[in-house]
């Protein structure tokens, strides 16, 4: 079999071992993902949707930190009981913002894409501190370090919102010379509330 | 250098493990966090994954690719000292990496936690973990390159590319960057590497353990050659499709999502055939095996193969994972796959080489078939509490009543999960009893040991000559 | 009896000569009929329990037909495990004659179809609870009976044990699989999806 041949030769040929596997996998990545870097409707951003603001970053990064993707995703899929539950399905526009995306794969906790002003601060405040006050059967860890501890305490927002500005995110010189002022006497559990309440807001129309 | 790996290995299960566990228990219990911020969940998850895949997997695979590597090309590793420095490199990069998660320093992406100065060491470290492999494979003895070597290969040169494309990040400060890529751009290029690093590293790299102790422990060479060097590219071309199965009903474009499924059913082709050619490699021995507790547990881990590669791609399809995502079920499906075959395999390879290592014979052949049946127990109790959780998950969250209203609340549904959080913690909790019995039977092995070197054999792969103090 | 003493059953297996068919009428066809009893006997009595959730009171006719299709998931299970296990026997150097499959595999079942009497009440994590550990001690008995009764050394015998486990598991998978798509198809639970 000629095939077969050919292939003895590779077999035999570090080199061509080595080219032949990068030259083979590396097609699927490049059909499925350049392409998409490409495709504008993945990186315009839906009607009305801003940058997220200083306490509102910091409490995006606190989410990260505390890994809370692993039990939270961010993600309603267009499936009739999940858009009853939850809300709009999510939009590709709205997550323009977002880095890294958090849409996580897991649902311990329900899903938390539309969450916004669904539950008042002071509602957030008592589950955080004590999950099961609010909701007998949960089984969320308490957060209560949170309380404890001021936002941003390594001073680095305005660095994070220049890199972001570098990559794209409109934010002003003037957003971030008065970062810091916006995050003075703001815990972190403050910023975290502060993205949860934030968190699919800005509906894709029709939605 | 290879018995080091061994041992790092084991040490990373058992911490993994150890995490993994209680992190199980932290679904049942969950006050169990103390109030501490490290020990937490979320945090804790994350050490977890990153014990077991970084830690573990990829020491067992360091270690057990430079054995075969050596063994297959009959030559003694290349640059040694590199070899040495990737040990002792790796790892601290394991180490530093488990500390950084336990301080909450996080990047945000599953399996590409650790955050941008570890992401350099990493790339480093792997890229002279090439140079030592395939710079053995260049100085080799022997013309032709044997099927493990590609799969070891390909793990090493998918993961380093993966890695390098997934963790571009622009960094703020000395533990926080911003990834490159934003939003459902970014979704696609982390499940291309999340489920190529499953596919290549824990399946790949995988793979290359089998094709080399399967034929070895049962004395018998690969069942068709032809089959291995088909499965072998088609495998290479068609998992890197897959990823984003990971991402049904997402906002990413829908002929993505599309492709990945039907190219994850496709795969089930090239997997399947690797898993009946090992079979048959094993099954075609018609001299008494020896009654061997590793070759036990690395047939039993090809069922469990056999199971998780089926079990994929059936959750790739649109229909089925409308039920699966997001629930219990997908955790059951990654435990089939690295408690079932990946980590049975190991311990499998791992009773296999040590007595070898070190000249001894295993001390004692008893624990090793307790280990058998605890590691059976415990998957089978894992895996089946998911699949319970799991489905109930997936039902009871998109169930209607009458009037066509969701009718079970989220926190009732919760509520009924918690027996089977209950059991799966007991199925983990005999793994990892097994594993410790494991560890025990090794080190007493290792104690009793005297100083050999196992030569690389001087005959043909035809007909293999036993290693140095094979009993 | 084979549950307290396997080894003399095995034994004694390996040495009786059964037809299939004989083993299929006289045992399997009763003990494959015994879960799916005492699933409708427990669903009808006490709903399906899921746990907290208050229990899932479904129609008798509906009940009849779930029992119904698993009794017959069962009888396949059985039978498709008998022919396949005889398709690889000689790879493994094992019996070819169905009735000696069908016979091992009904001894090996037995402590499932006993597991199964916790059908009479349906809480899922009991029947879990009971049901694991049968099944391990069924796998158990898989591992020591069947070199045994198919007169195969120990070793081959491990390794056709093992393929078989392989195939159980694919088709236990397989099931769920085909559940869920007919569930999302709309036959079984009224889904939104």
């Amino acid at each position: 079999m000629n095939l077969m041949d050919w292939h003895r030769r590779i077999e035999r040929h570090t080199g061509l071992l080595v080219f032949g596997i990068i030259a083979v996998t590396s097609v699927g990545g490049l059909v499925q993902i350049v392409p998409s870097l490409f495709q504008t409707s993945l990186s315009t951003p839906v009607a009305g949707l801003e940058p997220y603001p200083p306490l509102a970053l910091e409490g995006r990064d606190i989410y990260i930190r505390e890994s809370c993707s692993v039990c939270h995703s961010q993600q309603v899929r267009p499936l009739l009981a999940e858009v009853m539950r939850y809300g709009a399905t999510s939009k590709a526009g709205e997550f323009v913002y977002d880095r890294p995306f958090l849409w996580g794969s897991k649902r311990t906790g329900p899903d938390l894409h539309r969450i916004g002003g669904k539950y008042s601060d002071a509602w957030h405040r008592l589950h955080f501190m004590d999950p099961r006050a609010v909701v007998p059967s949960s089984i969320m860890p308490a957060y209560r370090w949170l309380a404890e501890r001021d936002a941003d305490t390594g001073g680095s927002i305005q660095n994070r919102m220049r890199a972001l500005q570098l990559l794209g995110h409109p934010y002003t010189d003037r957003d971030i010379y008065f970062a810091p002022q916006r995050l003075a006497g703001k815990s972190e559990l403050d910023a975290l509330i502060a993205y949860l309440q934030m968190l699919g807001v800005s509906r894709p129309e029709g939605g | 250098m290879v018995l080091a790996f061994t041992i790092a290995a084991v040490l990373w299960s058992l911490i993994g493990m150890a995490a993994g566990v209680y992190a199980a228990a932290e679904l049942v219990w969950p006050a169990l966090n103390l109030d501490f911020a490290p020990l937490t969940f979320g945090r804790l998850r994350t050490v977890h994954t990153n014990a077991v895949l970084f830690g573990f997997a990829v020491s067992a695979l360091m270690g057990t690719s430079f054995y075969t590597v050596q063994r297959t090309c009959h030559i003694r590793i290349f640059a040694p000292n590199l070899a040495w420095t990737v040990f002792f490199a790796w790892q601290l990069i394991v180490i530093a990496g488990a500390v950084s998660l336990f301080m909450g320093a996080n990047a945000g992406k599953e399996y590409a936690e650790l955050e941008w100065p570890i992401d350099i060491a990493i790339t480093v470290v792997w890229v002279i973990y090439g140079v030592v492999f395939f710079g053995t494979i260049a100085i080799r003895r022997i013309e032709q390159i044997y099927i493990s070597n590609w799969f070891f290969g390909a793990f090493i040169l998918v993961v380093a590319m993966l890695h390098i494309v997934n963790s571009l990040a622009i960094p703020v400060s000395a533990f926080k960057s911003y990834s490159l890529y934003a939003g459902a751009q970014d979704a696609i290029v982390q499940w291309w590497y999340g489920h190529n690093a499953v596919g290549f590293l824990l399946t790949g790299g995988f793979l290359g353990m089998m094709y080399y102790f399967l034929p070895k422990q049962s004395e018998r060479p690969i069942w068709s050659y032809r089959l291995s060097v088909l499965s072998f590219w088609a495998f290479a071309y068609s998992y890197i499709w897959a990823g984003p199965h990971h991402l049904h009903f997402s906002a990413i474009p829908e002929w993505v999502q599309t492709l990945a499924m039907v190219m994850s059913l496709i795969l089930l082709a090239p997997s399947w055939a690797t898993m009946i050619n090992g079979i048959m490699t094993v099954s075609t021995a018609r001299q008494k095996l020896r009654e061997d507790p590793g070759l036990k547990l690395i047939v039993l881990s090809l069922a469990f193969y056999g199971l998780a590669m089926f079990e994929g791609p059936m959750m790739a399809i649109r229909s089925v994972n409308i039920i699966s995502h997001f629930t219990e079920w997908t955790i059951g499906h990654v435990h089939s796959g690295a408690l079932g075959w990946n980590a049975l395999i190991t311990f499998g390879c791992f009773y296999f080489m040590v007595p070898r290592l070190v000249g001894q014979p295993l001390w004692s052949v008893r624990l090793a078939n307790i280990h058998f049946w605890l590691a059976l127990a415990g998957v089978m109790l894992y895996v089946l509490s998911m699949w319970g959780a799991g489905i109930t998950q997936g039902v009871l969250w998109l169930s209607l009543d009458e009037l066509g209203q969701v009718r079970y609340g989220f926190n009732e549904i919760l509520a009924a999960l918690q027996p089977y959080y209950l059991l799966r913690l007991l199925g983990g909790s005999a793994f990892f009893v097994g594993a410790i019995l494991m560890s025990i039977n090794l080190f007493m092995t290792i104690s009793g040991q005297r100083t050999v070197t196992v030569a690389p054999p001087t005959t043909s792969m035809r007909s293999p000559a036993p290693a140095a103090g094979t009993p | 009896m084979v549950l307290i003493r396997p080894q003399a059953s095995f034994v004694a297996l390996s040495e009786a000569h059964f037809s299939a068919l004989h083993v299929f009428v006289r045992l399997a066809l009763w003990l494959g009929m015994m879960p799916p009893l005492c699933a409708y006997v427990g669903m009808t009595k006490h709903g399906w329990q899921l746990g907290t959730v208050e229990p899932l009171m479904l129609p008798k006719v509906t009940i009849g037909v779930i029992c119904a299709l698993y009794f017959f998931a069962l009888l396949f299970g059985f039978i498709s495990a008998a022919i396949i296990g005889r398709w690889m026997a000689g790879t493994y150097g094992a019996t070819r004659d169905l009735g000696a499959h069908f016979a091992l595999l009904v001894v090996v079942g037995a402590p499932l179809v006993l597991g199964s009497l916790m059908h009479l009440y349906p809480d899922v994590f009991l029947n879990l609870l009971v049901l694991v550990p049968c099944l391990i001690w069924s796998m158990f008995l898989l591992y020591r009976g069947l070199p045994i009764v198919l007169q195969t050394t120990p070793e081959q015998g491990m390794l056709m044990a093992s393929s078989m486990i392989g195939y159980l598991f694919v088709a236990f998978v397989s099931l769920l699989g085909i559940s869920v798509c007919l569930w999302v198809y709309g036959i079984g639970p009224r889904l939104g999806v």
